[in-house]
Order: structure tokens, then sequence, then C-alpha cells
């Protein structure tokens, strides 16, 4: 029991500090804000990239798939730093889905696609929801059908984050319709998005991020192109599901927005007198935020231990995601009070500043996390189950 | 980084859960309801100090076991869990402890193997919810020896204790001593308390102390917020052996409760109300064992063991009412364990400070500049 990093662990993060640094340039970092976060940008692919070549993004993946062989510890503290600089990583595909790949794909897509996630080159978006299945995710109606030696696909899904700059679609389809339960006829399958039966359109939300419908009309993709047991798609889902409720609760950022927060309270005069950070009710404010961060990067730290000796917990990640993404939105607001009516401003607008600016659009993004990634209602279910041993009721 | 115990620990964890818990149901805790019995169990006390437990921390030389904080906080998480009447929190981080660092070696001979060996008893001084050393006891040096007066209002162990380490105003500044229990001018009135722990409140007129028992003078300020930053600790580690006992037996009770046909766990605002407690225990744990992690490697732990303890406030507060609830009317009848723990959990928080001190004084650091995310 030594819940401290070790001295190559905080050498790491001072490199890892330092490489963004240089990484991320105003012109990237503008990019970015254009973009909503969200990347998908020329600057923002040729980042990327560089961070593939550069060796980071397989930091820790095992040699034999072209990592670096550390461990999981370290490749959070990667993504942490990554995030925490504000490039908009896309830890779906490189967290979730490709170590999914790894463990279940067939040598064709372990030896080409991969890699190519590792070099930084792909980016994967993911196919679950549909206008008739959300938290009901069996309830999916997307269908692949045999067609000599492939698959066509045929169906709609709904809140496909990314798709409109993805190379692939991580896609659930029904593909055995008498299956006696509904979790069992379903497969994965990675859909082309340059396919020409695949198209897009796009669903703007509140926090102005950009999410999409996406379309499958007559999608033909060869047998390669499915991953694991025909019809044993389910373990793969909830298996990617564990590792993104992990990945979604990211505290690089916010600890950093901490910081930014601070500084701007012990910068800033009261209108009641002093500086903002002298006020009792301010330094409440921020003390609860600090230990909510705390206990968030301490959950997920021994999650990422854990995953290097193989026990992600289910109830452990479902926890993670609970805690954290109610988290945020506590914290989203604590900071936002001790800003005041600069947290009302958009980023932009006449007199706006930096830190009220992003309090501003990160309360309005906020409450995506605790719907996507599997609802925090069902996700409690899980921990009840799983963590608690407790029965659950049929549904 | 490492969420493990080692195979050491492992088996001193096992060690004590077995002792506590076995010597609970040996001999049950009603007896101890309402003050009938005094709330202490010599014979386990006994058995644990012969499986070398509370001196687990102590070096070998000194009649312990050579090991440290972090082996000493799986007796404390033990006692937590199982509520066994002992003074495992006060004679080691309130005496052991602080002696073991700070006495002279000639004061370490004479009290350490011996309470080691569960033949002394020790306790001190250290409980200040407000966080600073009591101002009440006086000392003054008055013909080549120390005369101790003033008070001092609720200290565990106090009348079952041999020996006193009291923070006491020694010519104006502070000093820590070692005082005999049966000290001629030491009143202690036994107090009533809502866990049932023993304790008392001290009063001193003119007791007389060798000066050889002053622990320290000069480092008296160190002493105070070291075994503070470790009571803190402690505290924190036993809340959370409380805390994990309450959250299963209040899941495996609904697991096995009726209603409607159904165990009651099925419905879905029970099981996410518990859902929301494992999280609270799991913040705590994390927070408790940060905490310790760094004291036994040295480090200052200011701001993680107030940060632990806002989470064990808070989590002891939540979980209580969550447990006592999805309970029923069986979580308060006095047959059934839960309301036992409820009590502890409230004793636990009450004495860390509360989660709104631990937040000022954290928020105070904050407005310094001290405990950003580096």
């Amino acid at each position: 029991m030594d819940i401290r990093f070790n001295a190559a662990q905080r050498a790491l993060r001072d490199e890892l500090r330092g490489y963004f640094a240089g990484l991320m340039t105003p012109a990237l970092r503008a990019e970015c804000e254009r973009d909503m976060g969200e990347g998908g940008g020329p600057l923002w692919r040729e980042a990327l990239r560089r961070m593939g070549e550069d060796g980071w993004i397989g930091l820790g993946w095992p040699e034999s798939l072209g990592g670096r062989g550390l461990s999981p510890l370290e490749q959070f503290i990667f993504v942490e730093e990554v995030m925490r600089a504000g490039y908009p990583f896309p830890f779906l595909t490189t967290e979730s889905v490709g170590p999914m790949l790894a463990e279940h794909g067939n040598p064709w897509l372990q030896e080409t696609l991969v890699p190519r996630i590792l070099r930084g080159e792909l980016v994967i978006a993911i196919g679950y929801s549909e206008p008739e299945a959300g938290t009901d995710l069996a309830a999916l109606r997307t269908r692949a059908e045999r067609d000599g030696d492939g698959w066509v696909i045929n169906g709609q899904k709904m809140w496909t984050s990314l798709a409109h700059f993805s190379d692939y679609i991580w896609l659930a389809a029904r593909t055995d319709a008498d299956a006696g339960r509904k979790h069992k006829g379903i497969s994965l399958f990675l859909v082309p998005t340059s396919d020409p039966g695949f198209s897009c359109r796009p669903v703007h939300t509140l926090g102005g991020v950009r999410t999409n419908a996406t379309f499958y009309d007559n999608v033909r993709v060869s047998d390669a192109h499915r991953v694991g047991e025909l019809n044993g798609g389910w373990k793969l889902i909830t298996g990617q599901l564990n590792r993104e409720r992990l990945s979604l609760i990211n505290f690089g950022p916010v600890s950093e927005l901490f910081n930014a927060v601070h500084h701007w309270a012990a910068e800033t005069d009261a209108a009641s007198g002093g500086r903002v950070i002298e006020q009792a009710w301010v330094q409440q404010h921020l003390a609860r935020c600090r230990t909510l961060i705390e206990c968030m990067k301490l959950m997920v730290y021994k999650q990422s231990w854990a995953m290097s000796t193989g026990q992600l917990g289910m109830a452990e990640a479902s926890a993670i995601k609970v805690f954290g993404s109610e988290a945020f939105i506590e914290i989203f607001r604590l900071l936002g009070e001790v800003v005041g009516p600069a947290a009302l401003q958009r980023a932009g607008s006449p007199g706006a500043n930096a830190v009220g600016g992003r309090l501003e659009r990160l309360y309005r993004t906020a409450s995506i996390i605790t719907f996507g990634g599997g609802a925090n209602e069902i996700q409690r279910d899980i921990i009840a189950a799983a963590g608690l041993w407790m029965p659950r009721s049929g549904r | 980084m490492d969420f493990a115990f080692s195979d050491t620990q492992a088996a001193i964890r096992e060690l004590a859960g077995r002792i506590c818990e076995e010597g609970v149901e040996a001999t049950g805790l009603a007896r101890y309801d309402e003050f009938r019995d005094l709330r202490f169990d010599a014979g386990l006390w006994q058995t644990l100090c012969d499986a070398g437990l509370p001196g687990v921390a102590v070096p070998e030389v000194l009649g312990g076991s050579g090991q440290g904080l972090v082996e000493l906080c799986l007796l404390l998480e033990a006692v937590g869990h199982s509520l066994a009447p002992v003074p495992a929190l006060a004679h080691t981080v309130t005496g052991l402890l602080p002696l073991q660092r700070y006495a002279t070696p000639a004061l370490q001979a004479a009290i350490l193997p011996a309470a080691c060996r569960g033949e002394r008893l020790l306790t001190g001084a250290f409980w200040q919810a407000a966080d600073a050393p009591p101002t009440t006891l006086q000392a003054e040096l008055q013909d080549g020896e120390i005369r101790l007066s003033g008070s001092y209002p609720a200290l565990p162990w106090a009348a079952q204790a041999d020996h006193l380490l009291l923070p006491v105003r020694l010519q104006g500044e502070l000093a820590v001593v070692l005082l005999d229990r049966d000290s001629p001018g030491l009143t202690l009135t036994p107090l009533q308390l809502t866990h049932f722990e023993p304790q008392a409140a001290l009063a001193l007129e003119g007791v007389a102390l060798p000066l050889e028992r002053v622990v320290c003078r000069e480092e008296a300020h160190a002493l105070w917020d070291w075994v503070r930053l470790r009571l803190r600790a402690g505290l924190c580690v036993q809340q959370l052996g409380a805390a994990e006992r309450v959250l299963r037996m209040s899941a495996g009770y609904t697991s096995e409760r009726h209603q409607f046909g159904v165990p009651v766990a099925t419905f879905q605002a029970v099981g996410h109300r518990l859902a929301d407690a494992f999280i609270d225990v799991e913040c705590l744990r994390l927070t408790s064992w940060q905490a310790i992690s760094r004291l036994a490697a040295g480090e200052n732990a200011e701001l993680e063991t107030r940060m632990a303890a806002v989470v064990a406030a808070d989590t002891g507060h939540r979980l209580s009412y969550a447990a006592q609830h999805v309970h029923g009317g069986t979580g308060i009848d006095r047959d059934y364990p839960l309301w036992r723990y409820c009590q502890w959990l409230r004793y636990q928080e009450m004495v860390l400070g509360g989660a709104g001190q631990q937040l000022e004084i954290i928020g105070r650091g904050l407005a310094r500049g001290e405990g950003l995310f580096t």
C-alpha cells in the first residue's frame, strides 16, 4: 500500500508537461477552440500523428503491439497530461476501442488497424445508440445480413460523436433477429466511413458540441471487419463501455481549471474589498472542489492500477463514472459562483475573461456524461449488483 | 503507486480482523450498552497485545514489531469494523507513537516495552476538534519539580490508562508531559458519551511531576502537529472500517428482506441509495490510505489528512442515515447491531472536527497558495 507516484512516474509527468507545452501552439489551440474542443482539424490531425510518431499514444501498450510496454497507470498519466494541455484527445479510440481490438480483433485488424491507432492515424466513433435504443441498448435494430463473403448493413445510429471526421465506426448491429434474448444476437463491426452507403448529419447540442445522426444504407463490409465472435457482441460492448467510463472521468482538465480559478480569485479584487479569495465562502467552495477532484483522481488512479493486474472491476468503473460526472457538475457550479457574473459571459464577449468564458461553456456541457456512456441510473444498478451483490429486478 | 497490501500487511490485516471479530463475537457488545459494563474487554486487549498488534509500529528494541503506520492502521480499521471494545487508537496514536518518536531513551525504555506487552495503558490529550493545543492545562516549575493544574474536557480512556500524555503550558510555553494516572491531585470524572467509550474529564490541582517526565519542550509544537496528523488519519481509517461494515450490513439486509413478494434490494430507490454509499466508502478508503501512505513515508499530509477527514465526516453522516433508512425499524432495534455503528460513525465524524471546520482550514491554506494541483 503506497498511494504515491514513484520518481519515474513524477519524471514522466514532468516530461509530458514540457512536451505538450511545445506541442500546443497558439494556432493549434485556436483551431481546437473553433472546433468546440472536439478536434478534427488539420493541425489537430498533424499533432495526433506527431504524438504517435513520438511513441506517446502506445506508452502503456505491450511492445508486441507496437507500444512501449509501460503499465496502464503510465498510460493514464499520458492521457491526463494531454487533456490537461487542452488537446481534444480521441481517447475513445485509443483507450477503449483500441484495447478491445487488440484483445478481440482478428489478425487482420490487429496487424493493420491497431498499429495505425498507435501511430495517431485513425479515429473511430462509437455507433451504439439508435432513435429507439438508448439506455436499453440491446433493443437496437440496425442489422447486418450475410451477403456472400461479407455483410450488408442497414440502419440508423444516434449521438455518433466525432463521426464527421472519423475513419471508422465501431458499430453494434443485429446479426440474429431470432436470438432468444435480445442481447444475444448482436455483433460488432468496424465500418469505414468512406463507404458510399454511409452518411452523417449533424446534431447540435446545448454545449455547442456537435454530434451526429449516422445512416447506413446497404453499407458493405468484408467479414474481416467483424470483431470478436458472431452474435457475441454484447460482451465487447460492455467491455468497451467499462473502459469508456474510466476514460470519461479525466481530471487533468478540471485540476488545471481549478488552478486557473484559484489564480483568478487570488488576483482579482472583490466588490466588497480585498481579493476574491479572501472571502470565507470562496475558500469553502475552493476547498470543497479541491476535495472532490482529489477523490476523482484517486478513484481513477486506482482503476488504472487495477487494469495493470487485469482487474478492472465493473462496480468500480461505474462508481467513477457516477461520482465523476456528478462531481463535474458540482465543481462547475461552485467555481462559477466564485468567478461570478463573468462566468455568464461567452468567451469572445466584450470584457469576457478567459476563466469565466470556460466556465460559461463547461456549465452547458456538463450534463452529457451523466447520461452518456450509460445513464447513471444503470451505473448505480451495476454498483448495487456487482459491488454490493444485491439482487436486481428483471427489466 | 500500489493500492494493494503486501503479503505481510495482508497477514496483519487478517490477524487483526480475526482477533477483533472473534473477541466481539465471544462476549457481544450488548453488555456495554447504556454504560452497564465499562466498555473495555481486557481479555481481548491482552490477546491483541500478545499478537504484537498495538506495538506493531514500535521498533523491536523497544518491544514492538518494527513495522510502520500502514500496519498499525490495519489494526485500527479492524477495530472500526468490529467495534472491538479496546483502547487501540488512544493507546497507539496518542501514546506509543509520540513516545517512540519524541521521548528520551530512558523514558522510552521505562514505558514502551511494558506498553507493548499490554501491562501499561497509555492515552493522550490530543483530541480537540478545535485543532489547537489546549490552553487549559498549566505547568509551573517549583522546587525542582513541576506542578500541574487546570482541566481537560474529555479524554478517552483517562480513568483506565496508567499514563496520560498531556500538552501543557509550561511557564507559558507549550510542553508535553507524561503523568501517572494515580498522581495525587488528579481528579477524573467519568463522562457518558454517545458511543459508550470510556472517557473522563480531567481536573488537576497542584499535581506534582518530576522533571524527567517532561517528554519535550522545544519540539512540543512539532509533536502536537505530528500526533494530530496521525490521529486524523487513524480516525479516518477507523471510520472506514465501521463504514465498510455498515455498507455490507445494509446490502445484506435489503437482499434478504422481502416486501411485495420481492427483496427490497431490487427496488432501484434502495439499490441506488446504497450505490451512492458504496461510492462514499470508496472515496473514504482512497483518501484515508493516501494520507496514511504519505505519513508512513515521512511526507507531509496536512492537506491529505484534512481532505480524508472531510470525506470521513460526510460519509459517516450520510451512510448512517441511509443504512438506518433502508433497514426500516430493524435499523434502530437494539437487538440488531446497526445502531451501535451509527453512534460510532457520529462520534468519529465529530471528533475529526466536522466537514465544515476542515473545509475552512483547507480553504485558508488555498488562500495562502497551498494545496494547488501540481
